[in-house]
């Protein structure tokens, strides 16, 4: 009751011929094949690596397995298929069967023919793979409820009822399963599009399914609904959800951010918050310049000599008591200034007496000196990266 | 050099008096220290490299060593809001540039890595601020205690 097994639906095949077309077309005749003599089994727990396909009765158990074991059970000999295998059901085995008997007729609203160039074969092949992957079950219980006659919309009802046939890019579809990635949401409804999509666009090629599951070795984009799908706006989109991840962090630091939408005002609190951040750090700096007018630490040689480790005074005991550390970046240009010391804030202990040196006459304000001063125990102070205060002039 | 590093400034700054003169230029070379600072705790940055080059050059360029980046065109924000309307574009490429001249060595960035380079310059910056601010009160307090004690 079907074409031969042969070439009965390479027969229309006038374009190019390649050996992918031939294995998909090879892969729909034994869907076929499976079709006929079986019903369909939406639940299907085959033994995988039965047979002839084994228990794996019908498409939609392929779907289930996984990709490798799909394919194996097609690639089967075909004369253990049909006792073996458990029968489709009847209105997915017509409409199946009206699509395989006819590819030639098959008219689909794009105008797309059933002889593909090669990429195209494949690319509906993975197409499919992605969708029937995806949703098993629904698309098991949206088969059968199709019939024979409503070929050219094959899927236009079932769950999903805004899945039109989009056959208006035809073209790009090729191309979209280049890439996938898993990070991108394919929710019901993208899927039932594709589904959709795929369903008229290659329902000769019954055999796409058969791959469901298998991952080819590139990434897969999941393109939206809607979207371009070649890989110029692939890899812009990549693009911009980088940035927009740098977007999110930067709101996270900012505070007061994650409440804003909208990138302009987002960025306008990012720009107000740097410029505040660089204003402070004047006015301290300011403020750093007036609590010191006149700068003279008179135990500052003796201190400096003594090399003394760290002198912790009592909290709020100034005067000769001094505490400082020292950053262990050595660089020898300070070595000429041996009255300029690189003070290193210790948050830790806040309330403990750093020490200060400038002189007000050279032109240096903090040049570290040896490391050798000041024995620092870097374990003790908390190691902001921005704790020291030095320059190198 | 007042304006090359900030956009706003502190009024007095712009007009030194005999009196302030000191204070003024102490202030600042205090804050060239600050810099300094924030470029040595971020050493590997873009923007560190930036400043670090901008302060070096301000202070005569003997220390410099390092190699001239030149300056990209400025890459536009055409990345962000490629699905918006024209008038988001203009705004937010506004932005985007305002934000490049706002840390340093942003004009030569894109979009992706101006906003990564923006969050370490806002960690850092703050981190500067804390410690500064912790020192200006530890020394407000010696200060205090100096006075106390008639020192």
């Amino acid at each position: 009751m079907e074409p031969t097994r042969s070439s009965g639906a390479g027969s229309g095949n006038s374009g190019t011929y390649t050996p992918e077309i031939e294995e998909s077309l090879r892969f729909e005749e034994e869907i076929q094949s499976l079709m006929r003599d079986n019903t369909m089994h939406p639940s299907l727990e085959p033994p995988p690596a039965s047979g002839g396909g084994g228990g794996s009765s019908s498409f939609t158990a392929l779907l289930g397995l996984p990709a490798n074991q799909a394919v194996e059970l097609l690639h089967q000999p075909d004369s253990d298929d049909s006792p073996a295998v458990a029968a489709a059901a009847t209105s997915g085995r017509e409409l199946w069967r009206f699509r395989l008997r006819d590819p030639k007729a098959l008219t689909l609203p794009s105008g797309f023919s059933p002889t593909f160039p090669s990429n195209a074969a494949l690319v509906e092949r993975a197409a499919r793979l992605s969708v029937f992957a995806a949703e098993d079950s629904p698309e098991a219980a949206s088969v059968p409820s199709h019939s024979g006659d409503r070929f050219p919309k094959p899927k236009a009802e079932p769950a999903d009822s805004d899945s039109q046939p989009i056959c208006p890019i035809p073209g790009e579809r090729p191309q979209r399963p280049a890439k996938r990635k898993e990070a991108e949401k394919g929710n019901k409804v993208k899927g039932a599009a594709k589904k959709t999509k795929s369903a008229e666009e290659g329902s000769a090629k019954g055999a796409e399914e058969n791959t469901a599951g298998e991952k080819l070795p590139y990434v897969h984009v999941r393109a939206r609904r809607g979207q371009a799908t070649d890989s110029h706006s692939l890899a812009e989109r990549a693009r911009r959800e980088k940035i927009s991840a740098r977007m999110k962090l930067l709101q996270e630091l900012v505070p007061g951010c994650s409440k804003i939408s909208g990138t302009a005002l987002v960025l306008d609190e990012i720009i107000n918050h740097v410029q505040s951040l660089q204003r402070q750090v004047e006015l301290l700096s300011m403020r750093l310049a007036a609590v010191h007018p006149r700068i003279d630490f008179s135990g500052l040689d003796s201190f400096l000599s003594a090399e003394c480790g760290r002198v912790s005074v009592g909290n709020g005991r100034g005067g000769g008591g001094m505490e400082q550390s020292a950053w262990t970046e050595a660089t020898d240009e300070s070595r000429r200034q041996p009255q300029q010391q690189i003070w290193h804030v210790d948050l830790v202990h806040p309330h403990q007496t750093p020490s200060v040196w400038e002189r007000v006459d050279s032109p240096h304000l903090f040049v570290h000196p040896g490391t050798s001063l000041f024995g620092y125990d870097p374990a003790n102070s908390v190691s902001l990266h921005s704790n020291q205060l030095k320059t190198e002039l | 050099m007042e304006k090359q590093d900030s956009n706003r400034s502190l009024s007095f700054i712009d007009t030194p008096t005999a009196a302030n003169a000191g204070f003024l230029e102490r202030g600042r070379r205090i804050k060239m220290a600050a810099e300094m600072g924030l470029v040595e705790s971020s050493r590997g940055r873009h923007w560190s490299r930036a400043l670090r080059s901008r302060l070096l050059r301000r202070k005569g360029n003997g220390a410099c060593g390092c190699k001239e980046e030149g300056l990209a065109p400025c890459k536009v924000a055409e990345d962000l809001v490629g699905e918006d309307g024209d008038d988001e574009v203009i705004e937010i490429e506004r932005r985007v540039r305002a934000l490049q001249k706002l840390v340093p060595g942003g004009e030569d960035l894109a979009m992706d890595q101006l906003f990564e380079e923006t969050a370490d310059y806002i960690e850092a910056l703050q981190g500067q601020v804390n410690v500064m601010r912790a020192l200006a009160g530890l020394l407000d307090g010696l200060e205090k205690e100096k006075r106390l004690m008639g020192g």
